[in-house]
């Protein structure tokens, strides 16, 4: 039937983007000759939206977003770990849904109805990422980069905190009230990994 | 085509089935039969819509022979009896669902209430150390700056209002069913204890103590004589705060206030003591409370910490080599 083989292509597609985009949390996690290794981070970045992104847009050309949603939400939400964790690594600021959204705009046919990532899978790659926050919080720590595991650790905060409010309207919240518990978790650990430091 | 026997015996054996008063109010509401022995059974304006046809006696056992068969006595009592549950059932049903409707409030209001005491992790730190402020004031200026305690405070107290509110009118929801508070308690339960774990943080925060059952109860406008605050969910809310009192400790020592170890290992030493008085039977509250030993046990690491490194207050400052060691 044309609509599996099209939901088929749709999840091969979501995994050729998760398979290609985890070097770049790598790099951005990577201590050495950090500016030349986020260059190249961002660079991978790119190649995976623009390879591998554009053909999952390009396979739920004509179909509903949500229908085929299940097919391709992990892919999107690793895209979101990672653009966000590769943001934050550049610049210690939140890349939001609508940036996000804004660098996808381009490789969409502008005669058709672009792919823009939801509110639920971007929330979900934003929980995830927060767990790479931790270890790199930590590396940090033991670094001696205290000043810039605070900052992270304030971050976490502060997305946590945020998230709490948010969390219990969403749409099938089950999945995320776990999240929440490990990212409380998350902001712990770091917290308790400056004790190690007075 | 009812015989009065079959009436008697019907009026009989509803008696014995009913002998809870609102459901002899609810069979108050079907007219069992008319005076006249030829009317047909057509009793129950709610069971109207179910008849196909006036005469018929019941669509639901197929007649062997003859349409002058009265169906058996047992089936008639059996639809009865569902008929009435499903009535009951719907007004649980019903009043379940402004419970819920209610409960969901208060969940919301605790939440913000939660939002904002977790500011308390990063408060300023106490005066003396000076140094510290500022420096924690200019890593996060692009984040989330930090907050005065005493404002944290003040901004959760506002939400007590709104708590005080929607558990009035849970109460009066309440009212419309009499002597069935434990039948939905259950609905509210476990709002209540996270409503509990907070206004207990917030009372510690500002006064070092434990925040009472009594002074609980009045704080939600509750009351032990109508609708009040269980005691199992007050001792399971405070449980739930004993869990945060680890976390709160680590970043007070972090933000330079070395008092607070002591403080709250105190508090959690009397409150652990306390508790071991009650005889817990091996349920919920029972697995709350040993989780409490190991907060106690966390806060006292760090107290021993803060100690072994000579960071207590109260003594000398310390030798500059121990503030110059990492670990």
């Amino acid at each position: 039937m044309y609509e599996n083989e099209k939901r088929e292509r749709v999840v091969k597609a979501s995994r050729d983007i998760t398979m290609n985009i985890k070097k770049v949390i790598f790099q951005v996690h990577s201590k050495d000759n950090k500016e030349e290794v986020l260059e190249k981070a961002g660079k991978d970045l790119e190649a995976v939206r623009e390879q591998h992104f554009a053909r999952l847009m390009k396979e739920l050309q004509g179909t509903d977003f949500w229908k085929l949603r299940r097919a391709y939400s992990p892919g999107v939400q690793e895209y979101v770990e990672d653009a966000t964790f590769y943001k934050f690594g550049m610049s210690g600021t939140l890349c939001t849904l609508d940036e996000i959204n804004s660098t996808l705009l381009p490789l969409s046919d502008p005669s058709l109805e672009p792919l823009q990532i939801n509110i639920l899978d971007y929330i979900l790659g934003l929980a995830d990422m927060t767990r790479e926050l931790m270890r790199m919080a930590i590396g940090r720590i033991s670094d001696g980069e205290v000043k810039f595991a605070q900052r992270i650790c304030q971050f976490v905060r502060q997305i946590h905190r945020e998230l709490l409010l948010v969390v219990p309207q969403m749409d099938d919240s089950y999945d995320m009230k776990s999240k929440m518990e490990v990212m409380l978790q998350s902001v712990i650990k770091i917290e308790n990994g400056f004790t190690q430091t007075n | 085509m009812m015989n009065s026997a079959y009436r008697s015996v019907h009026l009989t054996a509803s008696r014995l089935i009913n002998p809870n008063p609102i459901s002899s109010s609810l069979l108050h509401l079907l007219p069992l039969y008319s005076s006249t022995h030829a009317a047909p059974p057509r009793s129950s304006p709610l069971r109207r819509r179910f008849l196909a046809t006036p005469s018929s006696s019941s669509f639901y056992i197929p007649m062997a022979a003859g349409d002058d068969q009265v169906p058996p006595p047992e089936s008639h009592l059996l639809e009865k009896q569902f008929e009435s549950f499903r009535v009951q059932l719907e007004e649980s049903a019903a009043l379940r669902e402004q419970i819920r409707a209610v409960v969901m409030e208060i969940e919301s209001a605790t939440r913000l209430i939660q939002a904002n005491l977790l500011l308390v992790h990063q408060s300023r730190p106490i005066p003396g150390f000076h140094f510290e402020a500022v420096w924690l004031l200019l890593v996060t200026n692009n984040v989330a700056v930090s907050v005065d305690g005493a404002e944290i405070i003040e901004k959760a107290k506002e939400k007590i209002d709104d708590l005080k509110k929607f558990y009035g009118r849970l109460a009066e929801i309440l009212q419309k069913c009499p002597g069935q508070y434990y039948r939905y308690h259950g609905d509210w339960r476990s709002e209540t204890q996270a409503v509990v774990s907070q206004l207990a943080f917030m009372h510690w925060l500002e006064t070092g103590t434990l925040l009472v059952h009594a002074e609980a109860e009045a704080k939600l406008g509750l009351n032990s004589l109508e609708f009040g605050l269980e005691t199992e969910d007050y001792l399971t809310g405070i449980c739930f705060m004993s869990n945060d009192l680890p976390r709160y400790v680590v970043n007070r020592v972090t933000a330079g206030d070395y008092d607070c170890p002591r403080k709250v290992m105190n508090f959690l030493t009397d409150l652990h003591a306390a508790f071991r008085m009650l005889n817990l039977r091996n349920d919920f509250l029972r697995k709350k409370f040993d989780s409490m030993k190991y907060d106690l046990r966390r806060v006292e690491e760090v107290y021993y910490d803060v100690k072994i490194r000579g960071l207590i207050s109260g003594g000398d400052p310390p030798p500059p080599n121990v503030q110059a060691q990492s670990s």
